[in-house]
């Protein structure tokens, strides 16, 4: 809402009161002022003058040499351009020394050999808001009307003196879509009262005998409307004054009839519409459901489809409008039109905001109506409309406003019961009962009832629709009386048993060792295209396959809510390898979303996800050479988080997942539950990917969080030295690590149970000396007893044992034995 | 031999000696030096046995004098070895030297998300007064998200928040608000509470500097017997000065949320000109930060709260404005762009 300064000082008193004063306070009571701006934006020394002579330049086709009455002793000669320039008209002219906008200044010049004492001006050279002008008016010189006085001081003429505060103001204050409305307010907040009455009554016209209008509500749509029937209005232009209020609003000026109920607009808030009284049959408005499929072509000149949800105005044959949105092209006023109809009514706002929103249509009037409108408002506004127009146009009333529906004002006003002490323990604060009277006084509340028991009657009235509990005047009192003395204190602690449920701290704990891994985390969008997930190689039966898609997505490539973080992953990487990245190492913890069965029937389920990816090459060092990521890299991560989670004795098997390659990846059990998979990415999703290396690990933070291990005791340290000894053996390359280690710890435990034996992997080797499909396997074989220190004979016959074992299941060949580390504890 | 003669052997010898223990550089040397004057076969050794066959007075001078002697190189040879173990240190020391600016070895750290960071210490100092965090689902019901909330269909509100919708009842959550009413259905009737809800919100609006159409929020809902305003206050105070700095203060505005009255929007000093005025705060010296109020008795209703007795209020935050403020990140957008150049630089653990 852009509101006039100049406009808002007719109906409360702002002496003393500075625009940015004003905004400041408006802003503090939570109407927040987002700009203070100046309509005059630099001029000075410009007045009306009078256009005398206009004779073509002697030396320029396109410039014409003007005398100009300026209101001195002498006309001025001064040269114009301007095409419009003609004796006779008048126009703004700036002096010899006078000021324009952007720090001109205006001195006496000679155009192409001809002294000129100064310069004609149009809207644009006056800073006026010409986005709302119409272009005759922007073209060329802004012409004034011919009763401007001559010599007058241009920026008192045209209000450039005003200054235009724009409020952002939220939904529930529809009271403040007018200027009475913010007379109220700031009346309030300057605790002075405001004028209406001065500037209503010099205008209020006596009611006459009822108008010929006949008027029939069929909807609930409708509560209230009113009706006036004008003759003869034609078009003109309005009074200059009501021009620049409407541009200082922001509002287009367009001839004087739609000028005028634009400006009761601004004034009363109510909206109002005009009709041609020829166009409507028998006189009768009718206000109804639209019926099934009607056709109505609106003012824009679109021809719209109707529905039963949507009220139009009609006439005994046909609609002529839609009620509260736009009027019909059927009953438009034009420049034959002789009679009009002019309307004020109350529609329904649920039903307004629907219409509008269902045909793509929204219009100040719309904004008003879905706010809900002030029931007082509706009859006055036509009143004032109706008097404007005889007075600026020359209209006369046919008979006097046609009022149907409920009308009082006073029995649609609300009682809400207020209790200061309430209203202090709501606030933590301590206003007198004295002070909240006042505030309500000057809000133009009255207060019913006795308030000596502590319980106030407080008698809303119906500009303010959004009051309709106790607690809405209780912010009525905090935010006038100022929300700066409320103290601050804390509430009572309470604890509860678990501020912090174990998934959220496993996510946590899951990032920060996920970071100290080298791994950087990224936050990328749910939203992806239908097909983003094709590249996964998915088979159609899994439900990743099937994204949820948005009702009305705001674009293709975001269309669909993720099923796997993949291809958001790639996005990120492909993004860093083109801007100078050799590689990397991302995660990103945040949900997919996965469908029961689409179309959707209830809420999806919401898994939290872990992915990780590891594309390009690693870092480059001078120890270190980069190389590209591999399997171990990322095995190493997982391992180092998920032993940080309190997994172990992990166990990890090809995996199977369609995005994976089958021979470099593997899925991670904990007894015997899947936690997730990680490995090479298949070369077809890599490709389809656009990904040159990628490794990605995939885990379901939920599964994780259900299967995490206990708290486990402490085991006593070993109270006898542990014996070290190392083994290669030649193994066939299909024995994997984790099954020899196994063979090798059960050998032992079989043969001599009271020794116990850790094995661990420290080289694999194939080559020279290995036979083609085997490797060789270096283990360090870790051998202690409980109740002694072991002798070199057991050792030795452990060791031995386990060659043999080894050797049997396998066929294992020795390649060497090594004392390894002298007993080591650990 | 006369003890003369006696004498002058061992003065020749003890000359002789320190000049070759002076030319004596290195441990190896040295060690030959000990053997040759002091070992079995050393002159000294040969000496020492033939004091034996002397007389008594004749033994006690020249053993004297011997002793003397031994004396003199032995301690001559241990200051020697010292100084030659110093300077071999002192040689080793100079010899290994290091470009101590090349990297370090050491793995790189990696960096968690300016906006995880941002919200992990919005809800340490939530944790640390009191409150719990709980979570919800990001779709929602157009009943929670907002009929519940005092937002019916075609209410004007409704345009506060352009809505993802899924289905005619299923939408993306346009605000982590939903959760109040949840979460007083889960822990109540009549129970107080002290939650926040962290989580990632949506709206249907177009992508720039300031805005995006996937973003984070953080919920606070506090519900007690006799909660005020002043405690809504008092706590986003301690919230501000916890985050921002003690020095920081806050001011409500009175603002407009249909699930909360008394509604106020809260700002806090600029962090950018701490209040003087300045390009970051439009010269106003105060930067909104968050929406709050008290809980509108609707709601309150609507999770089976008796609204008479119980009381409370609300708060909803944008952590990644608060990152955006508090690391003077410039658009939104970069925190969506994942360029490692810009993550990187969010290595430091301390925030
Ligand atoms: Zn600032």
């Amino acid at each position: 809402m852009r509101l006039s300064y100049k406009w808002l000082s007719e109906f409360v008193d702002l002496t003393g009161v500075s625009p940015e004063e004003l905004a400041t306070r408006l802003t503090a009571a939570g109407l927040a002022v987002d700009s203070v701006e100046p309509r005059n934006h630099g001029v000075s020394g410009v007045v009306v003058g009078h256009v005398l002579t206009c004779e073509r330049h002697p030396n320029a086709d396109k410039l014409n040499v003007c005398t100009v009455d300026v209101g001195g002793a002498e006309a001025l000669q001064i040269v114009c351009g301007a095409e419009n320039v003609a004796a006779g008209v008048k126009v703004p002219v700036a002096l010899v020394g006078s000021r324009l906008p952007g720090d001109v200044q205006i001195g006496k010049a000679k155009l192409r050999g001809v002294a000129s004492e100064g310069m004609l001006c149009s809207a644009r050279e006056l800073g006026l808001e010409t986005r709302w002008l119409p272009a005759h008016r922007t073209n060329g010189l802004f012409l004034l009307p011919q009763t401007a006085p001559i010599g007058r001081n241009v920026v008192e003429l045209l209000d450039l003196d005003d200054v235009v505060l724009d409020v952002d103001l939220t939904p529930n204050r529809s009271d403040c879509l007018s200027l009475r409305g913010f007379a109220y307010e700031v009346a309030a907040l300057l605790g002075r009262e405001n004028q209406f009455d001065a500037v209503a009554k010099s205008q209020t016209s006596e009611l006459s005998s009822a108008g010929p209008l006949k008027i029939h509500l069929e909807t609930d749509a409708c509560s209230v409307y009113a009706g006036q029937v004008m003759d003869a209005t034609h078009k003109s232009e309005s009074p200059l004054w009501m021009q620049m209020r409407l541009l200082a609003s922001g509002v287009r000026p367009i001839d004087c009839l739609v000028d005028v109920t634009n400006y009761v607009m601004l004034e009363w808030g109510q909206p109002l519409h005009a009709f041609d009284a020829d166009c409507i049959e028998e006189e009768t408005i009718i206000v109804r459901s639209a019926a099934a499929e009607e056709v109505l072509v609106t003012l824009d000149g679109q021809t719209r489809i109707l529905d039963e949800t949507m009220t139009v105005i009609a006439d005994p044959t046909k609609a002529l409008g839609l009620a509260g949105v736009m009027g019909g092209q059927n009953s438009e006023i034009t420049s034959t039109t002789r009679r009009i109809v002019l309307e004020s009514a109350a529609f329904h706002a649920g039903n307004t905001r629907r219409t509008g929103q269902r045909l793509g249509l929204h219009s100040e009037a719309q904004q008003r109506f879905e706010r809900g409108v002030d029931m007082a408002a509706i009859l006055p506004a036509l009143q004032r409309a109706t008097d404007l127009l005889v007075s600026l146009a020359g209209a006369e009333r046919d008979g006097g406003p046609v009022v149907v529906g409920a009308m009082d004002g006073n029995t649609l006003s609300r009682s809400i019961a207020f209790s200061p002490a309430r209203c202090n323990r709501l606030l933590g604060a301590n206003i007198e009962p004295a002070e909240m009277r006042s505030i309500f006084h000057r809000l133009g509340f009255t207060l019913t009832g006795h308030d000596t028991a502590g319980e106030w009657s407080v008698m809303v009235p119906t500009r303010r629709m959004d009051l309709q509990i106790q607690e809405d005047l209780v912010e009525e009192i905090g935010r006038i009386h100022g929300l700066d003395s409320i103290p601050s204190t804390l509430p009572e602690l309470w604890i509860s048993k678990e501020a912090v449920h174990l998934d959220h701290r496993l996510r946590s704990a899951t990032r920060h060792a996920l970071a100290w891994q080298g791994m950087n985390e990224v936050f990328t969008y749910a939203f992806v295209s239908e097909g983003a997930a094709n590249a996964l190689l998915l088979p159609d039966h899994s439900p990743l396959a099937h994204p949820i898609p948005l009702m009305r997505p705001m674009s293709e490539e975001r269309s669909h809510l993720r099923t796997h973080l993949l291809p958001s992953l790639a996005e990120v990487a492909l993004h860093n390898l083109s801007h100078g990245a050799a590689g990397g190492q991302i995660f990103e913890i945040a949900h997919v979303y996965l469908a029961d069965s689409l179309p959707l029937l209830q809420r999806p389920s919401e898994p939290w996800m872990l992915g990780c990816l590891w594309f390009g090459s690693t870092p480059e060092s001078f120890s270190e050479r980069p190389r590209l990521y591999d399997f171990y890299d990322a095995k190493g991560v997982v391992e180092s988080w998920l032993t940080s989670l309190g997994f172990d004795q992990l166990q990890f098997r090809p995996a199977d997942e369609s995005w994976l390659h089958p021979g470099r990846s593997a899925q991670v059990l904990a007894k015997g539950v899947c936690l997730g998979s990680f490995g090479q990415l298949h070369p077809l999703v890599m490709r389809s990917l656009r990904l040159p290396h990628a490794l990605y690990g995939h885990f379901d933070l939920d599964k994780l969080a259900a299967h995490l291990p206990e708290h486990r005791l402490v085991s006593p340290l070993p109270k006898y030295p542990q014996s070290r000894r190392d083994v290669a053996i030649i193994v066939p390359e299909e024995i994997s690590a984790e099954e020899l280690l196994k063979a090798a710890e059960d050998a032992v435990h079989a043969r001599r149970g009271e020794v116990a034996l850790r094995a661990e992997v420290f080289d694999v080797y194939t080559g020279k000396g290995v036979p083609a499909g085997h490797r060789s396997i270096a283990m360090a074989l870790t051998l202690s007893a409980e109740d002694r220190t072991l002798t070199e004979d057991e050792i030795q016959a452990s060791v031995d044992g386990v060659v043999e074992s080894l050797a049997e299941k396998y066929g294992a060949i020795l390649r060497g034995q090594d004392s390894g580390h002298a007993s080591r504890m650990e | 031999m006369h003890q003369e003669a006696w004498n002058e052997e061992l003065q020749a010898l003890r000359e002789e000696a320190l000049e070759s223990l002076r030319l004596s550089v290195d441990e190896a040397s040295l060690e030959a030096w000990r053997v040759r004057y002091f070992g079995k076969k050393s002159q000294l050794t040969a000496w020492s046995r033939q004091l034996g066959g002397m007389d008594p007075e004749e033994r006690r001078a020249v053993g004297q004098q011997l002793n003397a002697v031994r004396e003199v190189l032995e301690s001559g040879y241990k200051g020697q070895l010292e100084e030659v173990r110093a300077q071999a240190i002192r040689h080793q020391l100079a010899a290994e030297t290091l470009d101590v600016t090349l990297p370090g070895r050491a793995r790189r750290v990696g960096t968690l998300h300016p906006t995880t960071r941002t919200i992990e210490e919005i809800e340490a100092v939530f944790l640390a007064l009191g409150f719990t965090i709980a979570e919800g689902m990001e779709v929602e019901t157009d009943e929670y998200n907002f009929e519940m909330l005092n937002v019916p269909k075609d209410h004007p509100a409704r345009d506060m928040q352009d809505t993802f919708y899924l289905t005619d009842e299923l939408l993306l959550r346009t605000h982590t608000s939903p959760m109040q009413v949840r979460v007083m259905k889960q822990i109540g009737p009549n129970q107080p509470l002290k939650v926040i809800v962290p989580g990632r919100v949506y709206r249907r609006d177009e992508d720039d500097a300031t805005h995006s159409h996937a973003f984070a929020q953080i919920e606070g809902l506090v519900v007690g017997e006799g909660v005020r305003m002043s405690d809504l206050k008092g706590t986003l105070e301690a919230f501000a000065k916890a985050l921002f700095g003690q020095q920081q203060s806050i001011r409500l505005r009175p603002s407009f949320f249909p699930f909360t009255e008394p509604s106020v929007e809260v700002d806090v000093r600029c962090i950018q000109c701490q209040g003087t005025g300045c390009r970051v705060c439009k010269d106003t010296g105060w930067i909104e930060i968050l929406g709050a109020g008290m809980v509108h008795p609707h709601v309150l209703e609507a999770a089976g709260y008796d609204a008479r007795r119980f009381s409370g209020f609300a708060f909803g935050m944008g952590p990644e404005r608060v990152a955006m403020l508090k690391y003077g990140i410039p658009d939104i957008r970069l925190l969506y762009q994942n360029d490692l150049r810009f993550l990187t630089q969010f290595r430091r653990v301390l925030s």
